[in-house]
């Protein structure tokens, strides 16, 4: 059921307790947690804190914590899924879900004891009402009995004329309960077709953070996160960030104004975040400007970067801006300041003529100390890059937690470390989205793009993590797109195989949504993916809490693929 | 002493701060403490105040010394004096550092106030410098500083009496004494 007063239906039950945080892996629930985390800390509330990947590390923290929690936090996990029927929780536990995945499983939202949600209701949810689902068994039954019972204490005549009503009337009903049975079918197909997401759960606790009067800027500077992350991976529309962006917008105002005010300014030490109309480059500002232009998406896709032409057109657009090549490979902070006092209208005027039109983009940056100064996407790549670190130090949640560290301000060496991993996966996805598209890699399969790493490819091991193999999706669509002439083609979507784990004979398998000019970023693969493992009797595993995130074995790649061109065809 | 001690002790303070929740006095072996209401200042102790900070449920009012013209008149008097004036609170050093450290927000032009105190430290450091080395080098007897406060006192007092003490053992050892026959081969 949903939560309407965050503070009372959930803050005041559980700051007695102590409670089990089960937090996925992903930038926007570990913004999430840390707010959540701060909150805690104010009010001394005991609790652990589980990182979850998938749906079996959840259920296994679960078994293992059952006995000592009775109130269990969930954050951007299961909500799409029928919680109670796989965990199987006893009678007085409870579960407050946090989830930006939807659709929301119906039985999560019509439960009324131990399933509370803390979404926002103004988020179009579409949920089907309950009568159209759920019918109650015992009036069926009831009936049957009563007409059966008429029918024993009459006349036979008139019994006879009573019993042919009464099979009419038996018939009619049954005939109306198939029909509802199949109207339910379909009414839950169409809810559960698609997957998409809703707002970032990074606000959400923010936002009870402020009906607490508890925000306090760190907080604020969090959810800006995990929302930007959102946008980074492309699971939003352009339209519900605007609108996020602007809500934020409010609360940064609030929280910053007496940057302005001269006399009684604060200490530079102090955290400040301002909105900015910036750059969509990603990292620029701790790279060089040439660095960061070919290895953000949409520049190299749009100017095609891959081929010789495309690099003549980078040296135009940066002659045609007069920025000198020599300036441009420097590192940004070394660059001229003449140059980059008028960098961001310079950029756009020239994008404009290059057919860049969206090449700035509303985002907030924070500012503390002298030398600090991060964009948000800054943080989302250092941070997601951090979480999928391959190289392995320590027990599993190292990754996780130095992930999570990175977040505090006082982590800066932390953050460091992720800006570098940031710009190796960057440029790794470059090279091999190049690579892809000059080899020809991506094919068409008929209702689908199908591309597939091999073995040797250069640093594929990055590529066996969900966010990362996302992110290179996605670049590799926009790239594909803006390269092909084939016109059907540019409206298909895509769906990316990359071998997971050599030993196991396994390929992490991703399909995203067509990239189009006003996509709603609704994504079908998930069910897809289901009923073709369904058809072929394929090992797969669907693990991730993104539904189209599936692994399998690499022998039963090509039959699977086989069922789900004939689903999608 | 540790300069963690002398930090300790200043923790006893009491500084100002107005409370946004609400509770009854509390008694404590040191003291009573309280009544908070929220949005009424009241005066509590330093380390109190500090952890009260941090868990969001307050906002410091910054004592009435630590503001811009009073520091700025204070460094230059000290400046001018051979001796040590007399300081706003015989922990200023100690109040200065906890306070921005943990609650600049709360604070006005708090990075110019951290400039002047420290200016104020140094002068009176470099006093306590010369005044130690006139000391040794005419060889006084004893001396007599007013106005220094703890922290002043810690950072030399160690080096000060160990120095001084080696000192003698090597001026006794000079002086020609009874069984001090130099060796020869």
């Amino acid at each position: 059921m949903f939560v309407s007063d965050c503070r009372r239906e959930f803050y005041d039950l559980i700051v007695t307790q102590r409670v089990l945080l089960l937090v996925a892996s992903d930038v926007d629930a570990l913004c999430a947690c840390k707010i959540l985390q701060a909150l805690f800390q104010c009010d001394h509330v005991q609790y652990t804190l589980v990182p979850v990947a998938g749906w079996q590390e959840l259920e296994t923290a679960f078994l293992e914590h059952k006995d000592q929690f009775k109130y269990f936090v969930l954050i951007n996990c299961g909500a799409n899924v029928d919680l109670l029927e796989i965990l199987q929780p006893e009678e007085d536990t409870y579960f407050f879900v946090c989830d930006s995945h939807r659709p929301i499983n119906v039985v999560n939202v019509y439960n009324d004891t131990q399933i509370k949600l803390l979404v926002k209701q103004e988020d179009d949810l579409d949920v089907p009402a309950y009568d159209d689902i759920f019918r109650d068994e015992e009036e069926e039954e009831e009936e049957e009995e009563d007409s059966e019972k008429e029918s024993d204490g009459s006349e036979p005549l008139e019994k006879r004329r009573r019993f042919e009503e009464e099979v009419i009337e038996r018939t009619m009903k049954r005939r109306q309960r198939r029909e509802w049975e199949a109207r339910r079918r379909e009414i839950l197909f169409d809810y559960e077709q698609y997957e998409y997401h809703g707002t970032s759960s990074a606000m959400v606790m923010f936002d009870l953070a402020w009906v607490m009067s508890k925000d306090l800027n760190d907080m604020l500077w969090w959810a800006i996160v995990g929302l930007t992350d959102q946008w980074v991976q492309d699971k939003i529309t352009q339209m519900k960030y605007v609108t996020d962006i602007g809500i934020l917008q409010r609360h940064v105002s609030r929280h910053n104004h007496r940057n302005e005010d001269e006399e009684n300014s604060l200490s530079i030490d102090c955290m400040r975040i301002a909105f900015e109309y910036d750059l969509r480059l990603a990292l620029y500002q701790h790279w060089s400007l040439y660095e960061s232009l070919c290895n953000t998406c949409y520049t190299s896709a749009s100017l095609k970067l891959w081929s010789v032409q495309g690099q003549k057109r980078l040296q135009e657009f940066l002659a045609d801006m007069g920025l000198p090549l020599k300036q441009v490979k420097q590192k940004f902070n070394s660059m001229d300041m003449s140059l980059k006092e008028n960098l961001r209208e310079m950029i756009e005027e020239s994008a404009n003529k290059f057919g860049m039109k969206d090449l700035r983009v509303q985002t907030f940056s924070i500012h503390f100390g002298f030398k600090n100064k991060f964009s948000a996407s800054d943080i989302v790549y250092a941070t997601t890059s951090l979480m999928e670190n391959i190289e392995k130090e320590g027990p599993e949640t190292t990754n996780f937690i130095k992930a999570l560290d990175s977040l505090s301000r006082g982590n800066l060496d932390k953050l460091h470390q992720g800006l570098d991993l940031a710009k190796k996966q960057l440029r790794a996805i470059q090279q091999t989205v190049a690579s892809c598209i000059c080899t020809n890699l991506v094919i068409s399969q008929g209702p689908f793009l199908y591309c597939s790493l091999m073995e040797g490819t250069p640093d594929v091991k990055l590529f066996s993590k969900p966010v990362s193999l996302c992110l290179l999706s996605k670049y590799l669509l926009k790239s594909f797109v803006c390269s092909t002439k084939n016109k059907r083609c540019k409206l298909l979507p895509l769906v990316m195989a990359a071998p997971m784990d050599v030993e196991q004979g396994t390929v992490i398998m991703v399909g995203i949504p067509p990239e189009t000019e006003s996509s709603d970023k609704k994504n079908f693969f998930g069910r897809a993916f289901e009923k073709a493992a369904e058809s072929t009797s394929s090992r797969t595993l669907h693990n991730h809490f993104q539904m189209s995130i599936i692994e399998l074995k690499t022998e039963d790649r090509s039959k699977f693929l086989d069922a789900l061109i004939s689903l999608l065809s | 002493m540790e300069p963690a001690e002398v930090e300790f002790l200043a923790e006893k303070e009491l500084v100002t701060i107005v409370p946004n929740f609400s509770l009854d006095r509390i008694h404590l072996i040191g003291g009573d403490l309280g009544p908070f209401n929220p949005g009424l200042p009241v005066e509590v102790p330093v380390w109190l105040a500090i952890n009260l900070k941090q868990r969001q449920k307050c906002r410091l009012i910054p004592p009435e010394w630590m503001d811009v013209g009073k520091l700025e008149e204070i460094r230059d008097q000290e400046r001018k004096e051979d001796t040590f004036t007399p300081m706003p609170s015989p922990y200023y050093m100690e109040l200065t550092k906890l306070l921005l450290n943990y609650a600049s927000d709360n604070i006005p032009r708090a990075d110019e106030i951290r400039t002047l105190v420290k200016d104020t430290w140094d002068t009176r450091m470099a006093k306590l410098r010369l005044s130690a080395d006139s000391f040794v080098r005419q060889q006084e007897a004893h001396a007599k500083l007013d106005n220094l406060t703890l922290m002043e006192i810690n950072t030399t007092g160690t080096f000060l009496t160990q120095a001084l003490d080696h000192m003698y053992k090597l001026r006794t050892n000079l002086q020609p004494g009874e069984g001090s026959h130099s060796q020869e081969f």
